[in-house]
């Protein structure tokens, strides 16, 4: 019957198009198309500012979502992305689950945090800071306050009483900031990650050659993936497997634009990491007594 | 088979100039043969590389002055810097290697040390100026060690068998082989 | 098997010696388990002829000198020496390259494939597998009436061209001109002593001139013939000889991890020795094998032995070679592009039973 089909005067136009539906369902079917079902949250970490936050990892959740065939959407949440300090934090108080952790920069999916001075400061050592002006990150940035701090009190200087002072930044953008006070001279010593001084001096903002890193703490990890403790395992799965196997070259359409997932949420990958590698951020944690170790 | 004038003629001319082409060479490597056939390539590849390992050297210098002082962040810095003027410098991805390595990076120096020898097998030969022979053997123990210990632990974790997958190529690069 | 069959004593014998040179070459200096290596003998050579610029793969191995002026003696002084071709000719140039290119793609021939083997190298079972395959599917091919023709004898001469030739590359090798390169890098520089490799080299060429030996020929015998095949024995010899030369020497290491020259590819090391398995029955011989035919006065191995010197330039100039990392997209795409001219071949040269 389907040859007779073809055998008609008008089969060469019942031929074409046949052939032009075949690719066009093809089409069809392979075009992006939402995920149903409820929607999960993502809670992202502000970095920087809320908006420069939302608009860094709207292409990632995207992605996810195409990925774990979930709607997410950024909010609280089911999933979360902070820094490692906050993941702990989270962990110990709502049992949060580890999924993945970010790749940036020269250590991977670790970082560090450096107590830095301008070179022509005459600061040479650590111990050269007591009695001096100092500024910190974020106060619960790992690499921005808690390392620092934790190196700080290793050496025997204590924060509270043997500097002149130490401030943080307010309002956002206080990873530059830090950075910038101390470059214009309002500070004498800064605490910065040292993925900072490495993205910085290669977006030219500052000239390495400027400054001497006085101590450097040893690597923690880097900004992290977490789950809530009920989120269901298959999603767990899915969501992780979307993350470790993410390519430099993979994009998502948002808002009518193709982007590159990785490039867009400012990751070079992310690694799955041991939830024993975090027992050196713990470790600062309960010798600087801050969250969530914290005695009062 | 018969040789006719023809056959005798061309023999003899055959046997005139191999006559001529091995006076030719005798002459020739009596008086200096080598310099007068202008070429010697084996010598040309030896000076290009003994000039390419020197200017590989002196640019690193300063990153490697750094390294020694023990001021490996400022190390990794410059080494940065120096990598946007040289992208995909196999000296580059060995000395961020030796960095990571002393900061306890040990999957990030392993990833950097193969990067390093996929570019240049130099670093794993013994007899080479440019060896880290040693340097990479210490740190396929450690890889084995405590990598390859992760990894049976956690055999389901992704990161860290790609990271022992680097640490194998390591070892089959010092194991030698045509390569 | 009839024991009392000299022949099969000269094959076990020719088997024997090869496994153990192959081993103790390794001892004396050339690269870890390639003690003898056809297809990266090759790619040296021709790097040291200038055909490449990878400055680690460039010296002129004796070796390869050794096996075709040793053949080409023997066959002398035999009175086999036949000079013949004029079968397939260009088939045949190409089927060279793409033994090099099944060959590169594994990261050595069927001698060095066992050699790896028989040094407890695990990665090479897939080699050993894809090797079984290839020659297999040659059989059903030469079986299902594919055939490129035979030699036939010619008093031209040309059977003299490529024992010639590696004449000429003696001289050379002795002589050192400057356009030669002798690289003090990498595996280039791993060399045993020359006259070793040139005295070994001539003495097995004359030994597997007599015997026939051949390491893939041993396995389509095996495949045809079970154990009457005098060949079966001798790549046995050969196996056994180089197992405990390795044990002896302690260059036996056991493990998947860590070889020498090897890859975990293991797909494209068993596709890599298919392939090479495959042309090697449809052509009659083994890289190996086609160099001591070549020595013989056979000037269709002689092409053959010319395409494996254009197969060992390119694999290296364009990137085909794999490496410890693995199999470049390249080497993958050489390797079924080698697929694609085999099942071209089998297709073209098939004769068929007339309608």
């Amino acid at each position: 019957m389907l040859l007779n089909f073809f055998r008609s005067p008008f089969s060469s136009l019942r031929l074409s198009l046949l052939l032009a539906a075949v690719p066009a369902l093809l089409f069809l079917a392979g075009c992006d198309r939402e995920p149903q079902g409820p929607v999960l949250k993502i809670g992202y970490m502000n970095c920087n500012n809320e908006q420069e936050t939302m608009q860094r990892f709207a292409p990632l959740t995207r992605y996810l979502s195409e990925q774990a065939g979930v709607r997410f959407e950024a909010g609280e949440f089911a999933l979360t992305h902070t820094n490692s300090l906050l993941y702990i934090v989270l962990q110990h108080n709502a049992g949060l689950k580890l999924v993945a952790a970010d790749k940036r920069g020269h250590f991977g999916a670790r970082s560090a945090g450096t107590l830095i001075a301008r070179k022509d400061s005459g600061i040479r050592t650590l111990e050269d800071i007591r009695g001096k002006r100092l500024v910190f990150g974020p106060a619960m940035a790992p690499t921005g306050y808690l390392a620092q701090y934790d190196l700080m009190l290793n050496a025997g200087i204590d924060p509270e009483t043997d500097l002149a002072y130490y401030a943080i930044p307010s309002g956002s953008f206080k990873h530059e900031k830090v950075l910038y006070g101390l470059y214009f001279g309002a500070f004498d010593v800064a605490a910065a990650p040292a993925l900072d001084l490495e993205l910085m001096a290669a977006d030219g903002k500052i000239n390495p050659d400027d400054f001497v890193v006085l101590a450097q703490s040893p690597m923690i990890p880097y900004c992290t993936f977490g789950s809530s403790a009920d989120l269901d395992p298959a999603i767990l799965a899915r969501v992780r497997k979307a993350l470790l196997g993410l390519k430099t070259q993979d994009t998502v359409e948002i808002d009518g634009e193709r982007v590159k997932v990785l490039q867009s949420a400012w990751v070079e990958g992310f690694e799955e990491l041991l939830d024993s590698d975090y027992d050196i951020i713990r470790d600062m944690a309960r010798r600087t007594n801050m969250p969530p170790y914290q005695t009062f | 088979m018969t040789f006719d004038r023809f056959d005798r003629f061309h023999g003899l001319l055959l046997l005139l100039v191999a006559g001529g082409l091995v006076l030719l060479l005798a002459v020739a490597e009596s008086g200096g043969g080598r310099s007068a056939a202008g070429v010697d390539k084996a010598m040309e590849q030896d000076l290009d590389y003994q000039a390419r390992v020197a200017f590989v050297q002196k640019l690193y210098g300063p990153v490697e002055d750094l390294r020694r002082d023990g001021q490996l962040q400022q190390a990794l810095l410059k080494l940065d810097e120096l990598e946007r003027r040289y992208p995909g410098e196999a000296h580059g991805f060995i000395l961020r290697g030796e960095i990571l390595s002393r900061m306890g990076v040990l999957a990030e120096a392993v990833a950097s040390y193969v990067a390093a020898l996929r570019l240049n097998g130099d670093y794993v030969d013994a007899r080479s100026p440019l060896s880290r022979q040693t340097e990479i053997r210490q740190l396929v123990d450690d890889g084995l060690r405590i990598l390859g210990g992760q990894a049976r632990s956690h055999p389901e974790n992704v990161s860290l068998a790609a990271a022992v997958k680097n640490v194998h190529y390591l070892q089959s690069r010092l194991a030698g082989g045509c390569e | 098997m009839n024991l009392r069959d000299f022949h099969l004593w000269i094959v076990v014998a020719a088997g024997a010696f090869l496994g153990a040179l192959g081993v103790l070459l390794a001892v004396w200096g050339n690269p870890e388990n390639s003690g003898i290596c056809v297809s990266c003998f090759i790619e040296n050579s021709a790097g040291a002829l200038g055909f490449h610029e990878n400055p680690r793969m460039q010296y002129l191995r004796p070796e390869l000198i050794g096996f075709v002026l040793g053949a080409a003696v023997c066959a002398a002084g035999f009175r086999e020496f036949r000079s013949r071709g004029g079968s397939a000719p260009l088939p045949r140039l190409v089927s060279g390259i793409f033994l090099m290119v099944g060959c590169a793609v594994f990261i050595g021939c069927p001698i060095k494939l066992f050699l790896r083997f028989t040094a407890g190298d695990l990665t090479a079972v897939a080699g050993v597998l894809g090797l079984v395959a290839g020659v297999w599917a040659g059989l059903k091919g030469l079986g299902g009436g594919v055939h490129l023709g035979s030699s036939r004898e010619e008093g031209r001469g040309s059977g003299f061209l490529v024992p010639g030739f590696f004449l000429l590359l003696l001289v050379l090798f002795v002589a050192r001109p400057g356009f030669l390169i002798f690289s003090g890098r990498g595996s280039a520089a791993q060399h045993a002593p020359w006259l070793l490799g040139l005295g070994g080299g001539a003495v097995l060429g004359a030994l597997a001139q007599r015997s026939r030996f051949c390491i893939t020929g041993g396995v389509r015998d095996t495949l045809l013939l079970g154990r009457r095949s005098p060949l079966l024995w001798g790549l046995l010899a050969f196996i056994a000889a180089a197992t405990t030369l390795n044990l002896a020497t302690g260059r036996f290491h056991l493990g998947l991890y860590g070889q020498p020259g090897a890859h975990l590819d293991h797909l494209w090391s068993f596709l890599g020795m298919a392939l090479v398995g495959w042309i090697s029955v449809l052509i009659g011989g083994c890289p190996f094998r086609q160099l001591i035919k070549a020595g013989e006065g056979d000037a269709d191995a002689g092409l053959v032995v010319v395409g494996m010197f254009i197969g060992g330039a390119l694999v290296q100039s364009w990137g085909i070679a794999a490496t410890a990392a693995g199999v470049s997209l390249v080497g993958k795409a050489a390797v079924l592009a080698g697929c694609l001219f085999v099942l071209g071949a089998t297709l073209l040269f098939r004769e068929r039973a007339p309608a």
